[in-house]
């Protein structure tokens, strides 16, 4: 099974325009489930169209298995129809004069297979994707979630060693979003194949992907596990687009003002950030309780929005605005005062390059103390009979 | 996993090596190859044809030189000089071109004025038989407009030339020679002829008004007056405006009609007037109205893009709620619909009547038992000159009918698949500037009218140049003629069926393995087949109808059907005349109505685009 080596690659548009890709440099591993993650417009898809050949690099450089397929320096191009590649696109591209047989066996056909191992071939990859009973019917006949099966068993069915996806589930309803996911996963299990998706959606990239690697403008920004892109973030755009809620961004620097009092409050606790240019916290560990500390923030509730099995809670402390969110039903009320403790060790911090800064802040002295996880789930634990850890959402 | 964050070195290749990579990526894009060949193709039966018609209005002719007083093939002005400036451009040009842009602006304004009326009774009114009405009313379209000139001559013809006299005149009563022959009946006729396409365009436009634009006015207490002038004509006028220049368009290049109507009363357009220049040999002069009628045709087309560039800005048209909301004429209802029924008996049945009849009575306007005959049609030893047999059992009708089918029928198959090509080649070429030329040259016999086209070729094509032998006098260059003529439509209904499909699928295929030939065989074709149908059968149609190319071009041993109705009709072989023209009506009207039930498309769509 191949690997995908990506080497200084870019992607140019006509003249004097901005790179859609900009010096893209990846390996992918054989065997590796790996998603491009990016907002719209970053240049994702067409990395995926490059790996395919449906588009040529405008510099640099793409080895698939060992042997280049597309190099400027090189001056080499293999064209899609000689990469042996799968790719399914967003909106599946089925030919709509075909029935499903003849869609799923239409790459079968092509390597001029012989009728009867094509058909034992055909039905069992519409077999494993659940699609042999539509065998005879045409696109239009099949819902959406039936239509991508057959997109990615046409695809499935020549065996190729990469599949590539372009945003796999985003034209599919919840619940066939979940049961997709499953199916991706299992044919990444028994396939092996070296899997790359497109996606600008994090829970799908989150959910589907062994490695993440983020996008934006063109240029990589991360890449990572799932659990590493969220937990840390290399610079400020991959803190910010990971996550939902978004993390609370907090400008350090223009605390000189006086503006922000969250960022006076960071800057007096923690002096060593001073030259950071910003500091964010995800939502969830900032930690809430009804008696106050030195080292917490008064807080007004601004609102509270339930979100299905957990709540976002917007507070306000001045003209500063943080989001919390919790799975524990909140019992506070809008307007209500609470204290807002911001764990230095959640904190994350970027200088004015947004990049991401390693600073050494002291262990809050109150969590050095604390050994046991509380019971909420949060990594950060408390002391049982410290006051923050108190009633934490559980006043009856 | 290794972070790649930096990324500082740009290795940035010299453009050779970008020039030798993007070589090595279009040889694997056969689209390339095939847009160069068009466009070669095409500058030389499109581009080179019009160069060489205007080169001919400013270089001396053979057997010029004596009257230019230069050496044959010099750079002269001679030609303009004589068409603008000479006693004789009176006659030669600026009459014809009066008359031409009088019978243009008057039809344009008579036939917007009849067929808005008719497309708001049909589209927004609760007009009795309204759904009836609205696919009758296009027939008269689908007729051939020199149709509608036979028929007026059978009934109106009068003493002024030889041959049979009209209905009319054979009953008793004298026809004024402006009734007819000149401008009256030419003007009459464009306007029927015309109507329904406007028909057509702007009940497309009214019925895909937002009908929400309408009720958010009358929300606002807007009186009915102020909603149809305010909000529904600025919506439609995109639609009105390229209707009126359609039709303009097409009127300054009309030639059967002034032919047939205003030739015995050297009543003279653009059109009659290069026919007749070229007739009596004076191509110099032929190239100078070729080139007016260019020039005309290039501002009417400036101007039509110019509207649809303003147009494009509200082009917001179409929502859920589409206008099938309807005044209600109350009373009216039942009187309203004998507007459109008025239109039906005079644009379509009584010149199919007349037609008919005429070819079977012996004597015109004698409606007696014994004067019927269907002799013209099925007789055998007649006592006539030439043309002893019935039409049916002549061998020449025989041969122009198959010349007909062969010439159009090849032709039209070409054009449809060159158009499909063109589409390909226009969507996947890598170079914007190649198939932007092709997009261009393609539509660029849209703007000469088909007589000046005409002419081009034959000035182009009439001697050997080069490899390519002389052609005229061979179906060749007839076929190869209409296919130019026809490329207009052929390449943009190519262009959009391509640009509907989208490169996916193919990609699809690609990515599948499969070779162009492979992609070409099972996917393009079989998903293209409808437009694919429609692009061949349109213009087999349009084909048949057509006067101005074949007039110029065919030679007795390639007469079509057309030249050969007019030929008969200039010996004075009325009834015969008639009879084939009838069939021509005939073929062409059963033929849309074939491709409607084949493409399942309205017919209004194609004439959009």
């Amino acid at each position: 099974m191949p690997t995908i080596e990506l080497k200084n690659l870019t992607k140019t548009y006509g003249k004097n325009t901005t790179p859609a890709v900009n010096d893209v440099t990846i390996t992918i591993a054989d065997g590796e489930f790996m998603c491009l993650l990016g907002p719209s417009g970053c240049g994702k898809t067409t990395i995926l169209r490059m790996i395919a050949g449906i588009e040529h690099a405008s510099s640099g450089e793409i080895v698939l298995g060992g042997s280049v397929v597309d190099s400027v320096n090189k001056s080499h191009f293999t064209p899609p129809e000689q990469r042996q590649i799968g790719l399914v696109f967003q909106n599946y591209a089925l030919w709509p004069h075909m029935t499903v047989e003849r869609n799923v066996d239409f790459g079968l056909r092509i390597q001029k297979i012989p009728a009867e191992e094509r058909h034992a071939r055909c039905q069992d990859v519409m077999e494993k994707l659940r699609i042999a009973e539509y065998a005879n019917r045409y696109p239009s006949q099949l819902s959406g979630g039936q239509q991508q099966r057959v997109a990615l068993a046409r695809m499935l069915a020549v065996n190729p060693g990469i599949l590539l996806l372009d945003e796999p589930l985003s034209n599919l309803d919840a619940t066939l979003r979940l049961e997709m996911r499953a199916e991706l996963r299992r044919i990444h299990e028994t396939f092996g194949t070296t899997i790359v998706f497109v996606s600008h959606d994090q829970w799908e990239a989150m959910t589907l992907a062994n490695t993440i690697a983020v996008m934006n403008k063109g240029t990589l920004q991360q890449i990572g596990t799932p659990d590493e892109i969220y937990a840390t973030p290399q610079n400020r755009f991959v803190a910010e687009f990971i996550g939902n809620p978004k993390i609370n961004m907090i400008e350090l620097s223009k605390a000189t003002n006086s503006l922000d009092k969250v960022a006076d409050h960071i800057l007096a606790r923690l002096p060593e950030c001073a030259h950071a240019d910003t500091c964010c916290i995800r939502p969830e560990e900032i930690v809430l309780s009804d008696v106050p500390h030195s080292h917490t923030l008064p807080m007004t509730i601004e609102n509270i929005m339930p979100t299905g099995g957990s709540w976002v809670i917007e507070l306000s402390y001045g003209s500063s605005r943080l989001f919390h969110s919790t799975q524990q039903r909140p019992y506070w009320r809008v307007q209500e005062q609470v204290n807002a403790f911001l764990p230095a060790q959640a904190l994350h911090f970027f200088d004015q390059h947004h990049q991401r800064l390693i600073i050494d802040t002291p262990q809050d002295e109150s969590l050095k103390r604390l050994k046991q996880p509380n019971q909420f789930g949060s990594n950060h634990t408390f002391e049982p009979n410290h006051p923050l850890t108190q009633p934490v959402n559980h006043r009856v | 996993m290794p972070l790649s964050v930096e990324t500082p070195h740009h290795l940035k290749p010299d453009w050779w090596l970008r020039v030798r990579h993007s070589i090595a990526v279009s040889r694997h894009e056969p689209a390339n190859v095939i847009a160069f060949i068009l466009a070669v193709c095409f500058a030389y039966l499109i581009l080179a044809p019009v160069i060489s018609i205007l080169l001919d209005a400013i270089f001396v002719h053979s057997g010029d030189a004596g009257r230019t007083h230069q050496d044959e093939g010099a750079f002269t002005l001679y030609y303009l000089t004589r068409a603008f400036m000479s006693r004789m451009s009176q006659i030669i040009l600026w009459t014809p071109l009066y008359n031409t842009l009088a019978i243009a602006l008057g039809t344009v304004a008579c036939s917007l004025t009849l067929g808005v009326t008719l497309a708001w009774l049909i589209n927004r009114t609760n007009m009795a038989g309204r759904r009836w009405f609205a696919s009758a009313l296009i027939v008269p379209f689908m007729l051939p407009s020199w149709t509608f000139a036979m028929a007026w001559t059978t009934i109106f013809k009068n003493r002024t030339i030889g041959g049979q006299p009209g209905w009319l005149e054979a009953l008793g009563f004298h026809t004024p020679n402006w009734l007819a022959y000149g401008f009256f009946p030419i003007v009459v006729i464009l306007i029927l002829h015309y109507t329904p396409l406007v028909i057509l365009i702007v009940g497309n436009a009214l019925t895909r008004l937002d009908v929400q634009m309408e009720d958010c006015a009358r929300i606002l207490g807007a009186p009915r007056r102020t909603i149809a002038f305010s909000i529904i004509l600025p919506l439609v006028r995109p639609a009105l405006m390229s209707a009126a220049l359609l039709i303009f368009a097409d009127c300054i290049g009309e030639f059967a009609v002034p032919y047939i109507l205003g030739l015995p009363v050297n009543y003279d357009t653009l059109s009659t007037g290069l026919y007749r220049s070229l007739d009596s040999r004076q191509n110099g002069v032929a190239a100078v109205l070729a080139a007016v009628i260019m020039i005309i045709g290039v501002i009417t087309l400036l101007i039509d893009m110019h509207m649809m560039r303003e147009a494009r800005r509200f082009v917001t048209v179409g929502g859920k709620g589409n206008m099938d909301r309807q005044t209600s004429l109350g009373k009216f209802r039942v009187i309203a619909a004998s507007i459109p029924m008025a239109f039906m008996l005079i644009a379509m049945v009584i010149p199919l009547i007349t037609l008919f009849l005429s070819t079977i009575m012996t004597l015109p306007g004698r409606f007696t038992l014994s004067n019927f005959t269907f002799d013209y049609w099925i007789g055998h030893h007649l006592t006539t000159v030439a043309l002893r047999n019935g039409i049916l059992f002549t061998p020449e009708f025989w041969q122009a009918t198959w010349n007909t089918i062969f010439i159009v029928g090849i032709a039209s198959l070409c054009s449809g698949i060159l158009g499909l090509l063109v589409g390909y080649a226009v969507t996947r070429c890598s170079f914007r500037g190649v198939s932007g030329f092709l997009r261009h040259i393609t539509f660029m016999p849209y703007l000469v009218p088909g007589i000046a086209f005409a002419a081009a070729f034959l000035s182009l094509f009439a001697v050997a140049r080069g490899p390519i032998p002389a052609l005229y006098g061979t179906p060749i260059l007839l076929i190869i003629a209409l296919i130019a003529e026809k490329m207009p439509f052929a390449s943009r209904s190519g262009i959009a069926a391509m640009t509907q499909l989208g490169k996916e699928p193919e990609e699809a295929a690609r990515i599948a393995g499969a070779s162009w030939f492979t992609r070409m065989r099972k996917i393009i074709v079989p998903i293209q087949a409808g437009p694919l149908a429609t692009g061949i059968l349109l213009p087999f149609i349009s084909g048949i109808k057509g006067v101005s190319l074949f007039i110029i071009l065919a030679v007795p041993s390639t007469d079509v059907l057309t030249t050969y109705s007019l030929r008969l009709l200039d010996y004075n072989y009325d009834q015969a005349a008639n009879a084939v023209v009838f069939m021509i009506a005939l073929i062409a009207w059963f033929g849309t109505l074939l491709i409607q039930r084949i493409s399942g498309t309205h017919l209004a769509q194609g004439l959009e685009s």
